[in-house]
């Protein structure tokens, strides 16, 4: 009935029953388990993903993740050696596709397991900072399969294999490669390092020790060049292809190593086709290959260099000293330029223009070519014959070309002031015989001597020019002031300031009446509009040109200098003359004569002269008579032009002799600067510092540059410290 | 000095007589009585028109001295008076110098020689006296050098005793090379500086590289020519 007692209504939460089963954390990893084994067995489909990821979402929650987590261990690692089994199984080449299968099988399962698993991963994991569900499947198969005792070692020696086969020419499941390899790698870096890398550098090193042994045996040094270019290719697109790209530098080390490296001295020193043969032979295809695989090496490149440096400095020394060439100068400079030019082009086109290379080149030239003290004088010599013929007809551009090139040799030169005196003496007999090819290219050079050396070089060069300048608008000035004289011998004087040209011994002969005449009057209206000059004319060094009529009335133009011009006008008033009365007339010198004369009655198609006896030499009693038969195809004969010749060997020494002179008071100049400046220094540094200044010039002598101190000393402009014997003071 | 008024001409001393008061100095220079016996000693070997000692006057001398006059010895007191002229010694000089030896007779500066030696070969003095010797050969006005014959001879006069070796060797040298005719101050001093400072006959410490003069470089390759 109603009566009873109320009893209060409570609405409580709807519970489940949570039960603490001991049964319950067996029953759900169970079901879990089982999951696992089905997806190993392929058979996930049947899985329901929610019930599975709840489930151990439950025990993670009701924590039991300990046994979850060791349950997973467990069943895994079973799965695992089950697996291993399966791959130790297999055949031969199956074997690596067996291990390949599996691995992606392996690692879909795992993916699925973590999926399920992931509140696990997320919580109790790093709670209990155990191995991430993903990592651990890594581990537990790199640890049941990779090192598995029967696996490890097979596997290796599989991929060894296969990458040996490759290097000898067949194709290889390179797909197969690049899975497997791949594996290694996600398996962790030390995996792939102690578990392939290492071995496979050891197993290739040891293959190309061979190879390159090999090789080296039967090839010679481009074919072996292009042989280890080509395996140095082939590992660089293995790498591409299925190795980890960390390893190209370590495997390319190994084939340096082994090809390049251990075999470089023998491949440059290789007779018949070794660097030197390659050189000569101008085989850029084969230097350049050799550059770039040694440019890989430590002291590829310096041996390279070193190599090509001596045998520059070797085949320069034997062209600068050999006899042969030192015979004609200007196939010896070109000789020269040829060989520049040639490693130039080497170095331009197989040596990546390097600057070391070219550094090489430049100090090798400047070593040889002062090993032959006429070099100087040479380039003197070549470039006067390009300024007188050999530049005829060249384009401007090419000119300058060729003339930076001699610069380029100038600069070689330790002796610049020998090339300036006899660059002085070339230039003045080409400016005074007119037989300068380009006015434009003379200064074209001048400027860039003067570039190169300074102001001081060349501006008694330039000198010389203005002189040229100054005497044709004089010679216009005295026709102008003289009209009368239009009639007669037309006089053309060239006025030379002393300074500024190589010093000649004045000699004068006798000229011809009317010479002599003309010549007076001109002195007499040059010093008119000069007082206080003094002239002095330099009959050695005129021309004449003279109309001459023979014996059966052939009428010719004759160009000669000034001193034959004197011998020929005697026979206007005589028909024979003998030596000595030819000589006692002209008062020109008798080495000077005996050539004129030699030039003229003994030279075939310039015998003007006849002489009695016929021999080739003049003799003090020969008779000389005018050569009535003469007969030329040219109006206009030319005889004896003054060419810049080579030096005899007194004319050398003289030379010599007077630049070692001129040395001295720039010696000099130099110590008493250094010392005005610093007022005290010491032997040493005095040296140096005069050797400094003096190097754009020449090459100074230690032992000269003592006698000028001492000669100081003497003349007071320097003392010895009294106490420091080694210093020397500046006596104001 | 001014000439004396006395117009009689100088006669070379005998032994050890001195000659008397006739020449006593018109000059008023002499007068501590020390001087006098001093001055008295000077005017036995001076020549009376000279007023100096000439070289006539110290060959007497050095004959009375019991000493050859090309002995160093003679160079020493040369040094030691602070001759200017070679050959000849005069009145100041004379009376400066025997002053500083602390002598005024004849018997008491042969005494004292030996002492000179000594105070000589100080390595204070003996630079100086060494440089003196040099000085000493310039008898031209103007002259800056001195010829090899000479050379030769002071060298062996001067350093012979020291450095008998160097002195034989370089004297052989000099002899036979062409580069030089003379030789100048600097060169001669550094000489001295050769023998003290480099190890002989081996050279072994001789740097060419450094500030000796030419002709030392040149006799060290000589030298080394020969010995090899």
């Amino acid at each position: 009935m109603s009566n009873q007692k109320k009893r209060n209504f409570q609405i409580e939460a709807f519970k489940h029953r949570v039960v603490v089963d001991p049964k319950y954390a067996e029953k759900t990893w169970k079901i879990l388990e089982h999951a696992i084994h089905e997806i190993y067995n392929h058979n996930a489909s049947g899985l329901s993903f929610e019930e599975l990821y709840r489930n151990a979402y439950n025990m993670v929650l009701h924590k039991f993740g300990e046994k979850l987590y060791s349950g997973l261990v467990t069943t895994m690692t079973a799965h695992l050696k089950e697996i291993s089994k399966s791959i130790e199984a297999a055949q031969g080449d199956l074997f690596l596709e067996e291990l390949n299968r599996k691995w992606n099988d392996h690692n879909k399962a795992l993916q699925m397991i973590r999926d399920i698993l992931m509140y696990m991963d997320r919580t109790y994991i790093p709670n209990s900072r155990k191995t991430p569900v993903y990592e651990l499947g890594l581990n537990l198969w790199r640890d049941n399969i990779i090192h598995s005792g029967k696996i490890q070692s097979r596997l290796l020696s599989t991929l060894l294999e296969l990458v040996h086969r490759e290097r000898t020419g067949e194709v290889i499941d390179r797909g197969l490669m690049r899975n497997t390899i791949k594996m290694l790698m996600d398996l962790g870096s030390s995996v792939y390092q102690d578990d392939f890398e290492k071995p496979f550098l050891e197993v290739s090193a040891e293959f190309y020790k061979v190879e390159s042994q090999k090789f080296i045996e039967c090839c010679d040094c481009g074919d072996y060049l292009k042989k280890a270019e080509i395996r140095l290719n082939e590992e660089i697109e293995r790498i591409a292809h299925y190795l980890d790209v960390k390893s190209e530098a370590k495997i390319t080390n190994v084939v340096e190593k082994e090809m390049i490296a251990n075999h470089m001295t023998r491949l440059v020193h290789m007779e018949n086709s070794g660097l030197v043969n390659m050189l000569l032979d101008d085989k850029y295809e084969d230097l350049g290959r050799m550059y770039n695989l040694f440019k890989r090496v430590p002291n590829g490149l310096s041996m390279i260099r070193d190599v090509m440096t001596s045998h520059l400095r070797e085949t320069g020394k034997q062209l600068v000293t050999d006899a042969e060439s030192s015979k004609d100068p200007v196939e010896f400079v070109q000789r020269l330029l040829d060989e520049r030019d040639k490693y130039d082009k080497i170095i331009c086109q197989a040596f990546s223009n390097a600057k070391t290379f070219q550094n090489a080149l430049n100090s090798s030239f400047e070593y040889f070519i002062n090993l032959n003290s006429r070099s100087p004088e040479f380039i003197s010599l070549f470039v006067d014959d390009k300024l007188r013929k050999g530049l005829k007809g060249v384009s401007e551009e090419d000119v300058e070309i060729i003339l930076d090139k001699v610069m380029m040799l100038f600069r070689y030169l330790q002796e610049k002031d020998v090339f300036e005196k006899y660059y002085k003496q070339h230039l003045a007999k080409r400016l005074l015989s007119g037989k300068t090819v380009s006015d434009d290219a003379e200064r074209s050079l001048i400027v860039k001597l003067k570039t190169e050396c300074g102001y001081q070089f060349t501006s008694k060069l330039e000198g010389m020019f203005t002189d040229m300048k100054t005497s044709q608008d004089t010679m216009q000035g005295f026709y102008a002031n003289h009209p009368e004289l239009a009639e007669g011998p037309t006089l053309v004087v060239q006025v030379l300031t002393t300074g500024s040209w190589p010093t000649q011994p004045t000699i004068t002969c006798n000229l011809p009446t009317e010479m002599a005449a003309l010549c007076e009057k001109f002195r007499s209206h040059y010093l008119g509009t000069h007082t206080g000059r003094r002239l002095s004319w330099q009959t050695n060094m005129g021309t004449a040109d003279i109309k001459a009529t023979f014996g059966k009335g052939q009428k010719h133009e004759l160009n000669v200098s000034t001193y034959q011009m004197c011998v020929l006008m005697l026979f206007n008033n005589a028909d024979r003359l003998s030596y000595k009365e030819i000589e006692q007339a002209t008062e020109i010198p008798a080495s000077d004569l005996k050539r004129c004369l030699q030039s003229m009655a003994c030279v075939k198609g310039k015998n003007v002269l006849r002489k009695e006896p016929m021999s080739k030499d003049i003799g003090t009693d020969d008779a000389f008579f005018v050569n009535d038969k003469f007969t030329s195809k040219f109006y206009k004969v030319k005889i004896g032009t003054v060419v810049a010749q080579k030096e005899s060997e007194p004319e050398k020494l003289e030379t010599r002799q007077r630049v070692e002179e001129d040395r001295k008071p720039q010696i000099e100049a130099a110590i008493v600067r250094i010392m005005k400046s610093r007022r005290v220094l010491d032997h040493n540094n005095v040296i140096a510092e005069v050797t400094k200044q003096l190097q754009s010039r020449f090459l100074a002598n230690p032992t000269e540059i003592k006698k000028r101190i001492e000669s100081l000393i003497e003349r007071e402009f320097l003392e010895r410290d009294s106490d420091d014997r080694k210093l020397y003071r500046y006596l104001a | 000095m001014p000439p004396r008024a006395s117009k009689r001409k100088s006669v070379p001393p005998n032994s050890s007589t001195v000659t008397s008061s006739d020449g006593r100095s018109v000059s008023n220079k002499a007068k501590t009585k020390g001087m006098e016996k001093i001055d008295r000693l000077f005017n036995t070997y001076a020549n009376s028109s000279l007023g100096m000692i000439d070289p006539e006057g110290i060959e007497a001398l050095c004959a009375d001295l019991g000493v050859d006059y090309t002995d160093v010895r003679i160079l020493m007191l040369a040094w030691k008076l602070k001759s200017e002229k070679q050959g000849y010694f005069t009145r100041e000089e004379w009376q400066t110098g025997l002053k500083a030896l602390g002598v005024d007779s004849l018997s008491k500066l042969k005494k004292a020689l030996p002492e000179l030696e000594k105070e000589v070969e100080k390595p204070s003095n003996y630079e100086d006296f060494y440089t003196y010797a040099f000085r000493y050969c310039l008898t031209e006005e103007k002259q800056k050098s001195v010829d090899i014959e000479s050379i030769c001879e002071l060298l062996n006069l001067v350093l012979g005793v020291q450095f008998r070796p160097q002195v034989d060797s370089l004297v052989e040298y000099l002899k036979i090379q062409n580069d030089y005719k003379v030789i100048n101050a600097d060169q001669w001093i550094n000489f001295l500086r050769f023998c003290k400072e480099i190890s002989f006959p081996d050279l072994r410490n001789y740097d060419a590289n450094q500030a000796w003069p030419l002709i030392l470089d040149n006799f060290v390759e000589w030298m080394r020519e020969k010995q090899s």
